[in-house]
């Protein structure tokens, strides 16, 4: 048996110029915020930006975004849900909705096969691809599937975060998978932790940002997310690894 | 038209299957098609005949067999086919076409009701095999199941 699949995925990013996992192995530190956050203020700068939600069983992405989930429209394949200009988004929720999906480990490595062969990504100048907490088939099946792929680190100040974040930075070093920057999140001190922990990985510190809690009043509104003193901050860390 | 994208899949893995053997030698290449993800035959042979036509081996002829769908409940241990799944509207055998793990959000076991359950066939599209021309000059074909 030959699963096709995979012969196609390269051709499917082809018009893709670069590929970001934006990642934290911890929980609950908010990478679907600077996923979101990031790719709304990119786009409304002209950029062609998509994100893939890969966060299959946690997929909240059209939350933040402010997009309803339904079936996709095709065209020789599936096309990202258009929000607003320059913004094309893929998530789990347009085929199950907020029903639960509980998924083995082979059938969420069947889930993103499937998702990065129909996918028509067309050209953008990046896709963010939020990824889900933990260190497993999401992280190893990316890195296998897309040579070419990048990461984004994200960790809060927290012991607790930093602990795990650790162990994905390490991770990723043996996966040969370049960790463009750490971004610090939901900073209400200081981020000495997470710029030390950075530094100890020789990855830069690229983006601090604050804790909100407005933010909560700007979930379902592409205007206010763009608008958000994080998407602010996190334009500057994208800016600063060159996107 | 989703059936497209699959078919490029298809066709994009016969040519990296045949490796250094002659496309020219390719006969044939049976494509299994799950039953739970339902794709239609019609569409999904016509995309692999035009693709296969911008490919060194237009001669080659793609046979699609279709695959009863199985599932497994991981509570009960029940197996169950496709038709004997209630409860599945248009919309989400859509969803389910579109991504065959949507079937979690929706399938349920028909004995006990559990969602914890596996796809152990018909899930959607694999190569089943590829036929090469053995004579002549041509070789064995390198795919084997």
């Amino acid at each position: 048996m030959i699963d096709p699949r995979g012969s196609v995925i390269q051709r499917r990013l082809a018009g893709v110029a670069r590929v970001v996992a934006v990642c934290s192995a911890k929980g609950g530190v908010g990478k679907t915020l600077c996923t979101t956050a990031a790719g709304a203020a990119l786009a409304a700068r002209g950029r062609r930006v998509g994100i893939l939600d890969l966060d299959l069983q946690g997929s909240t992405a059209h939350l933040f975004l402010g997009a309803a989930p339904g079936l996709p429209e095709e065209d020789k394949g599936i096309l990202p849900a258009a929000v607003g200009d320059n913004l094309g988004l893929v998530s789990a929720a347009m085929f199950a909705g907020n029903r639960a999906l509980a998924l083995r480990g082979p059938e969420i490595t069947d889930a993103i096969l499937e998702l990065m062969a129909v996918t028509q990504w067309g050209d953008r100048d990046v896709l963010l691809i939020d990824m889900p907490p933990g260190i497993g088939e999401e992280v190893l099946d990316l890195a296998r599937l897309v040579p070419r792929l990048e990461a984004l680190v994200v960790s809060t100040p927290s012991a607790a975060s930093t602990l795990v974040v650790e162990r994905l930075l390490a991770f990723l070093a043996e996966m040969k998978v370049p960790v463009r920057g750490v971004i610090a999140n939901m900073v209400r001190g200081d981020e000495a932790s997470v710029r030390e922990m950075a530094r100890r990985f020789g990855v830069p510190l690229v983006g601090v940002v604050g804790w909100e809690p407005e933010l909560e009043q700007a979930l379902g509104s592409l205007v206010r997310l763009r608008q958000s003193k994080a998407a602010a901050s996190l334009v500057e860390a994208l800016e600063e690894v060159g996107l | 038209m989703h059936e497209w994208a699959l078919a490029e899949a298809v066709v994009e893995a016969t040519a990296s299957a045949l490796e250094t053997r002659n496309p020219a030698c390719l006969r044939g290449v049976t494509v299994s098609v799950g039953e739970l993800q339902a794709i239609d035959h019609e569409i999904f042979t016509f995309a692999l005949n035009t693709l296969r036509e911008q490919r060194p081996f237009r001669q080659a002829v793609y046979r699609l067999e279709t695959e009863p769908a199985r599932l497994r409940c991981g509570a009960c241990g029940t197996e169950w086919g496709l038709s004997e799944t209630a409860g599945l509207d248009s919309e989400s055998r859509e969803a389910i076409h579109f991504l065959p793990e949507a079937a979690h959000a929706f399938v349920r076991c028909p004995r006990c009701a559990s969602p914890d359950f596996q796809v152990t066939a018909g899930r959607g599209v694999r190569i089943i095999s590829i036929t090469v021309d053995a004579s002549g000059s041509c070789a064995e074909g390198p795919a084997s199941p």
